[in-house]
């Protein structure tokens, strides 16, 4: 088995919050281990603090409590060995397609001739040579979130983070870039923590499967996922339908509590 | 009368490049907000292979139906347009003339225009026009330009350290709300009535459009470009080299057009108030010793003039902010 990449260690956060008394635990006791090279995916109702975590584990806020390792050696902060690709793009605007991939390399350092020249391969690797000079604009929601992985990759990681990027694209569009996400992931080799609300997608995309349920966000379980083969409609496997149905009435049972109490009047 | 145009833009809404109505063709704002909306089929083009090896045939298609109708049909509404824009000046014209002639008003106060245009050939000719001009000019680019060089550094500043924004705050509106024009005698009072005063007001009228555009500009960056760029391990500086200022640009901008307005605007009044050469000095003359047509000739220059400089502002703010459509 591969050693461990990631290592979550009993992470806690707790928010405080403006106006009311006690402060909002948003993530509580998680343990967690990703290994190298895999694809782990997160998945989880809105509001349980999947992206709390991504945050965590990309360094741009500290645990509470706990702590996250990375090759064993504990975080400070963002760091290149870690890329994210976020919902909504956060592509630079006034940048090209392939200036938006040079950023990254950019802030790694890379001399500038590499640079371009970096960036065009690793737009090619996610099917844009000939959009190079497109502004975001220009890019239909698809494409831009290929811009966005492009540049994720092309300052290589070793660790992808990625934050539902597929949720604001149309069914079509996500099932093609799933696809070709998989494509890749099997090409370079990446450990990627894959976020997402979509069942249908954890399970088609990761090798394991973290469920988490929310006030706080607690991860409840981790299911291997493994299909005979991936050849074919595996949407159709039904295997898949077994683990998409596990899932599915473990988030039911949540949802079910979680809405208990929120009928219930606290304090 | 100047507080009509105080309002700084709304970055909220970056949809519109110029907050203010423009002037200039919207034709063009209007092909490009339709191009700009690319058709969300464009990214369904196959994965994998075939993907890679597409040229952007197809994706050129999609992202550009406001040239769908043709080269043909496109001159066709412009020149339609350019009419209808030019029959309304025309007809504005014709009354001008004709309402004189015909008894309409009094054509000692409101002299036909044809007279009017001569009025303004002769004192071109004579050269008062270009002295007066001249001087107008000097004053206005030099408090313009300086209020850019004093103002958007300024603005960075402020709209970096929050602190100070939320310090500074309330006294910016409430400058921002006193009327510039309100101000003069004091400007008057302090520097005296030669060009120092004059500059002095036109640098400070055009400051505050410049300053509070260029402060929210700072302030109402994306966040999630600044998380980004974060993530990527970028320092406080290049985060702000690379990110911050290049989003600002267009807010920046808007804040420079509607100041190019103010400086031309103010200075009217600074020049009505004690000045020896000048548009509104050559207004105001005119209009004392009741050389009516002068005074035409003169507020005619002034707005063509005022007229030029805003188009020439919107050329240049297009150009920067041409990625600002979505």
């Amino acid at each position: 088995m591969s050693p461990v990449k990631i290592a979550i260690r009993d992470v806690g956060k707790v928010f405080r919050v403006r106006g009311a008394d006690r402060p909002f635990t948003a993530l509580e006791h998680i343990d967690l281990d990703v290994r190298e090279g895999e694809f782990l995916t997160l998945v989880g109702p809105s509001g349980c603090g999947k992206s709390t975590l991504l945050d965590l584990v990309a360094g741009l806020t500290e645990p509470s409590t706990g702590e996250i390792l990375i090759d064993g050696r504990a975080i400070s902060g963002p760091g290149l060995d870690r890329g994210i690709v976020f919902q909504q793009y956060a592509l630079l605007p006034w940048r090209t397609a392939l200036g938006n991939v040079e950023f990254g390399l950019e802030a790694k350092g890379v001399p500038r001739r590499e640079r371009a020249e970096r960036a065009r391969h690793f737009l090619g690797l996610v099917g844009l040579t000939g959009f190079e000079r497109r502004y975001p604009h220009e890019l239909s929601g698809g494409m831009r979130q290929r811009v966005a992985i492009a540049r994720s990759l092309a300052f290589d990681p070793d660790v992808l983070l990625m934050d539902e990027p597929f949720a604001a694209l149309d069914a079509q569009t996500r099932e093609s870039l799933q696809e070709e996400l998989l494509r890749i992931w099997g090409k370079t080799g990446k450990t990627v923590v894959f976020i997402t609300h979509g069942i249908d997608e954890a399970v088609y995309l990761g090798q394991r499967v973290a469920v988490m349920s929310s006030r706080p966000g607690r991860i409840t379980e981790v299911i291997e996922v493994a299909f005979d083969s991936r050849e074919g409609d595996l949407r159709a496997d039904p295997a898949f339908g077994e683990y998409r149905h596990h899932i599915w009435t473990r988030l039911r049972d949540e949802a079910a509590t979680a809405h208990h109490e929120e009928a219930t009047p606290v304090g | 009368m100047a507080d009509t145009l105080t309002t700084p833009a709304t970055p909220a809404t970056p949809a519109t490049p110029a907050t203010s109505a423009t002037p200039a063709g919207p034709t063009a704002s209007a092909a490009s907000a339709a191009s700009a909306s690319s058709s969300p089929s464009a990214g369904l083009t196959a994965p994998g292979a075939p993907d890679r090896a597409a040229p952007p045939y197809g994706v050129r298609e999609t992202s550009a139906p406001g040239r769908a109708p043709g080269r043909g049909g496109v001159l066709l509404a412009r020149a339609r347009l350019v009419a209808q824009r030019v029959t309304a000046v025309l007809l504005l014209l014709a009354v001008w003339e004709a309402a004189p002639r015909a008894g309409l008003v009094d054509r000692v106060f409101v002299p036909p225009v044809s007279e009017v245009a001569a009025a303004w050939w002769d004192l071109a000719l004579g050269g008062a026009l270009g002295e007066h001009l001249a001087a107008s000019l000097a004053r206005s680019l030099s408090g313009f330009g300086l209020a850019i060089v004093v103002a958007i550094p300024l603005g960075l500043l402020i709209g970096w350290y929050k602190p100070v924004a939320d310090f500074l705050g309330p006294v910016l509106e409430l400058f921002r709300n006193t009327s510039a024009v309100a101000l003069l005698p004091v400007f008057v009072l302090i520097f005296g009535l030669d060009e120092t005063s004059k500059i002095t007001f036109v640098l400070y009228a055009c400051t505050w459009p410049i300053l509070l555009n260029t402060i929210s500009g700072v302030k109402t960056v994306e966040p999630l470009l600044i998380k980004s760029a974060r993530s990527l391990g970028l320092g406080p500086v290049a985060l702000f080299q690379k990110v911050v200022l290049p989003a600002a640009v267009p807010t920046i901008f808007t804040g420079v057009r509607l100041a190019g307005a103010y400086a031309i605007l103010v200075l009217l009044f600074a020049e009505m108030v004690g000045a020896k050469a000048g548009l509104g000095f050559l207004i105001n003359d005119a209009q004392a010793n009741f050389r009516i047509h002068d005074m035409y000739a003169g507020i005619i220059t002034i707005s063509v003039l005022g007229l030029l400089f805003n188009l020439l502002l919107v050329t240049v703010e297009r150009r920067f902010s041409t990625w600002r459509t979505t």
